[in-house]
């Protein structure tokens, strides 16, 4: 399995790859500063909305997942090099879990960094509420990674669908029916940050922390066991 | 072919289709050790059955076993099994012993750098090897895939089309390859379009044909088994046309025509009693026979046979 | 001429060659030129774009957006047709429900989603494969390929932009008692929406080949797209609400969805949905204009730049 997890994490690797996701996992940090610095200081529910919300959580944490994690299969069955490791005697779990695991690994930290700055700056230094937006970010990270990963494996238009699911799902649907929350990892990640940290995100809008951890489990158990499946059910180009 | 006792492959009752395209329909045959060569036209399914004989692609009727198991869904077989597919399937980024000892490592090699240093070695690629692959030429890229396919010694080895870019040295390097590991009795089947090398290399012939199993075993069984066809042979001689008229009364003749060019062809499904006949003829005749040979006794011929039928 | 008299030597006795005529006959008709090579690679664009000629899978998502946008359009006319119902005639303008100089705005992000997923498909492919090598050895330049992509694209991008509106206009004129009075009375809104059309599609085009030009993986281009987007949105939405003054306004100038939707703010002559509470929109319409055609013109120079200088 550490060869499948190595290979992964060089081809997901790239160098500019590396410098977009730096800079935008820099973005929150940066406005958190000037947040900080400015006259008007924002309450804790409009700087979770604006920045939390739409910026981290909303639109680049799940599109730095989508960028790492669903190339992880898809570039290797268009360059057709996944019969490399199929013709292996790795099992299927042997080879979806360390792609998943790299994925994660290549993504989180940014988004950790990230999560964990800005909420640093934000909160001025609360260690409760940084844990809570760090710990989050980084199981929001690792469920768009499951769900992306066995996206890239089932379809080539994995970046379309995880784009219509990101911009037209979560960003827009999601925002107006709070039903449709009960299928957006974005929420699960929130209600987890609310969870975790109730003095401070206290809201009754959100799934208990209980639920959220349940919640989280299921998802990202379910689309490695979908990966799994589909591995060993395809037709390896 | 079929009906082997112990068979390495056996291949029984495949068949698969796509939609409305069936790509291999009904095909049964066992494959043991030494070189077994799988012919075909394109678009014959060749590909296709090869891919499901590796795994990669399941059946949609039939089974395929190696050494008594499934082969699909079957990981621990492939530590017996070395798989090169006509894809060039390698990492770019990858330098060449990077990537043969990474595919040792998947398939549990444990003197790794020795047999990656002999693998390399058999292919002929020690300079390149620390070069990355994306700087390869096809030719090269060919071989250092064959040194992965090699690496974990393999006793049935499975090869589509692994001549792709050999320059005409390498060829000769790889058919002699390819013999020493069949000799060694490893089970080895090779798809190729190259006819000629397929008939020096291998032992029994598979040719498929529309999907269809059209043929199987020796080629020169295969042609003797081709009743309805006659066999031709060219007969250079002095008279030509006084043999031709003398020959065309034997009873193995079918036909006979003489060339522009003086020689005359000979149609004949008994090529037994034409070749004692004829010589006896030719005597009688005072005729000297400068030269008898057959013109359809190879396996391009059967091949162009039994594809046009 | 003989081989002696060309120079050669005669060959061997009984080893003359000779061509047999079979019937093989070259080509004699007319050859077209450069123009012909241009239109061939804008229809190829185009079947690219619209996954036309191709599987439901290539169609699938192209024909998605199309039909979202024109949901848009769509819904937008019956709502305004519903309040025309029950409040009469005018109620909608009296309400300021959103009409055609708010469509882009509201589609905008849609579009260039759209853009971002599609654009690549044109150029990402033809060089990760090698297929721009076969385009390159016709009498068609690196110049001529990318500007016959681009403009396949802009057509595709003119439909998606123009078809909600033209669907809003049907819907609000046969909503309307007397469609043809609306019609007349309303007949300037056609040659804004198609401006405003062009405006943003000819954004969306330029800058989602620009941004495909510097990969060979599509993925990668769209998501950075999409990125540039939806993250520039609250990144200067938040910056530009801590610095206000003149500095708010030109941080907030680099929201690059906003910017052909200010354009189509200075053809209608009003504000839309979108950019209401942007600080930008209090700068001069010549500035934003002239900041449109920087973000269109420039990433086009630039893309042909880079195109003009392949070989095969």
């Amino acid at each position: 399995m550490g060869s499948v997890y190595s290979l992964t994490l060089r081809q997901l690797s790239g160098r500019w790859r590396l410098l977009i996701m730096t800079v935008l996992a820099a973005m929150p940090v940066l406005i958190a500063v000037l947040t900080l610095a400015s006259v008007r200081t924002p309450s804790v529910v409009e700087f979770e909305i604006t920045v939390l919300g739409a910026m981290l959580s909303g639109s680049i944490a799940p599109l730095v997942v989508l960028a790492i994690a669903a190339p992880a299969f898809a570039n290797e069955l268009e360059d057709r090099t996944l019969a490399n490791l199929t013709l292996s005697p790795l099992s299927r779990r042997q080879i979806a879990v360390p792609k998943l695991l790299a994925a994660v690994t290549v993504a989180a930290p940014f988004i950790a960094a990230s999560a964990f700055l800005t909420s640093h700056v934000a909160f001025l230094g609360d260690a409760t509420a940084t844990a809570a937006v760090t710990v989050s970010a980084v199981v929001g990270v690792a469920l768009y990674a499951s769900a992306f990963v066995w996206l890239g494996l089932v379809s080539t238009q994995a970046i379309g669908i995880g784009l219509l699911y990101i911009v037209l799902w979560e960003g827009f649907f999601a925002g107006f029916v709070s039903g449709a929350r009960v299928l957006s990892i974005r929420y699960y990640a929130i209600a987890l940050m609310h969870g975790l940290d109730e003095r401070r995100f206290a809201s009754t809008s959100h799934m208990s922390l209980g639920v959220a951890i349940v919640v989280a489990v299921v998802v990202f158990g379910g689309f490695l066991f979908l990966t799994i499946r589909r591995l060993r059910r395809m037709d390896v180009p | 072919m079929t009906g082997m006792a112990t068979p390495v492959i056996r291949v029984d009752g495949v068949s698969r289709w796509f939609g409305s395209v069936v790509a291999v329909s009904e095909i049964s045959f066992d494959v043991g050790p030494g070189i077994t060569g799988l012919l075909g036209p394109n678009g014959a399914g060749k590909t296709t059955l090869l891919r499901m004989m590796t795994g990669l692609a399941g059946t949609s009727s039939g089974t395929i076993t190696v050494f008594g198991q499934p082969v699909r869904d079957n990981p621990p077989l492939y530590r017996r099994l070395g798989v090169m597919s006509e894809h060039e399937t390698v990492y770019g980024f990858m330098k060449g012993r990077e990537f043969v000892r990474m595919m040792a490592r998947l398939r549990g090699v444990t003197d790794l750098e020795g047999a990656v240093d002999r693998a390399i070695e058999l292919v002929d690629l020690a300079d390149a090897q620390h070069r990355p692959m994306e700087t390869y030429s096809r030719g090269m890229r060919q071989r250092m895939r064959l040194a992965a396919t090699l690496v974990h010694d393999p006793e049935i080895l499975i090869l589509d089309e692994p001549l792709n870019g050999a320059d005409p040295r390498q060829r000769v390097h790889f058919q002699h390859l390819l013999r020493q590991l069949g000799a060694e009795g490893r089970t080895i089947l090779l798809s190729s379009h190259i006819l000629e090398e397929v008939e020096a290399l291998a032992d029994t012939v598979l040719l498929i044909v529309n999907g269809k199993l059209a043929a199987s075993g020796g080629f020169r069984a295969i042609r003797a088994a081709l009743n309805q066809r006659p066999y031709h042979v060219r007969v250079l001689c002095d008279a030509p046309r006084r043999l031709a008229a003398a020959v065309v009364e034997l009873a193995s003749v079918d036909a006979v025509h003489v060339d522009p060019d003086g020689a005359i062809v000979v149609l004949s499904r008994n090529v037994l009693d034409l070749q004692l006949e004829l010589p006896r003829l030719a005597q009688s005749a005072s005729i000297s026979l400068r030269r008898v040979e057959p013109l359809d006794d190879s396996l391009e011929s059967v091949f162009g046979y039994l594809v046009e039928r | 001429m003989s081989a002696e008299a060309a120079g050669h030597p005669a060959p061997p006795p009984g080893r003359a060659g000779t061509v047999f005529d079979i019937g093989y006959r070259n080509y004699t008709g007319v050859r077209e030129g450069r123009g012909r090579s241009r239109l061939a690679v804008f229809k190829d664009g185009l079947r690219i774009a619209m996954g036309l000629g191709r599987g439901g899978r290539a169609k699938f998502l192209p024909w998605l957006f199309i039909g979202v946008l024109a949901s848009i359009g769509l819904i937008m006319a019956l709502i305004a047709g519903a309040v025309e119902r029950l409040g009469g005639p005018g109620q909608a303008q009296r309400m300021n429900l959103p009409s055609h100089g708010d469509l882009y705005g509201i589609a905008s992000i849609i579009l260039f989603v759209f853009a971002a997923l599609v654009a690549p498909e044109l150029l990402c492919r033809d060089r990760r494969e090698g297929t721009i090598n076969l385009y390159l050895v016709r009498p068609l330049t690196g110049g001529d390929y990318v500007a016959s992509r681009w403009a396949a694209f802009l057509v595709v991008m003119l439909f998606a932009a123009w078809l909600p509106q033209v669907i809003l206009l049907l819907g609000l004129a046969l909503g309307d008692p007397l469609p043809a009075t609306y019609l007349r009375t309303h007949w300037l809104d056609v040659p804004k929406f198609l401006l405003a059309g062009v405006a943003i599609a000819a954004y969306a085009t330029t800058l989602a080949m620009f941004t495909a030009s510097f990969t060979t993986r599509r993925a990668y281009a769209s998501v950075f797209l999409v990125g540039l987007f939806v993250i520039t949105a609250p990144f200067t939405i938040g910056l530009a609400s801590e610095m206000e003054g003149p500095a708010g306004r030109w941080i907030s100038m680099f929201n690059l969805t906003n910017i052909p939707v200010h354009v189509n703010d200075v053809i209608f002559g009003e504000v839309s949905e979108l950019t209401e509470e942007a600080p930008a929109g209090k700068l001069p319409q010549a500035v934003l204009v002239a900041w449109y055609f920087a973000w269109t013109l420039a990433p086009g120079v630039l893309l042909w730049w880079r195109y003009r200088r392949l070989t095969p």
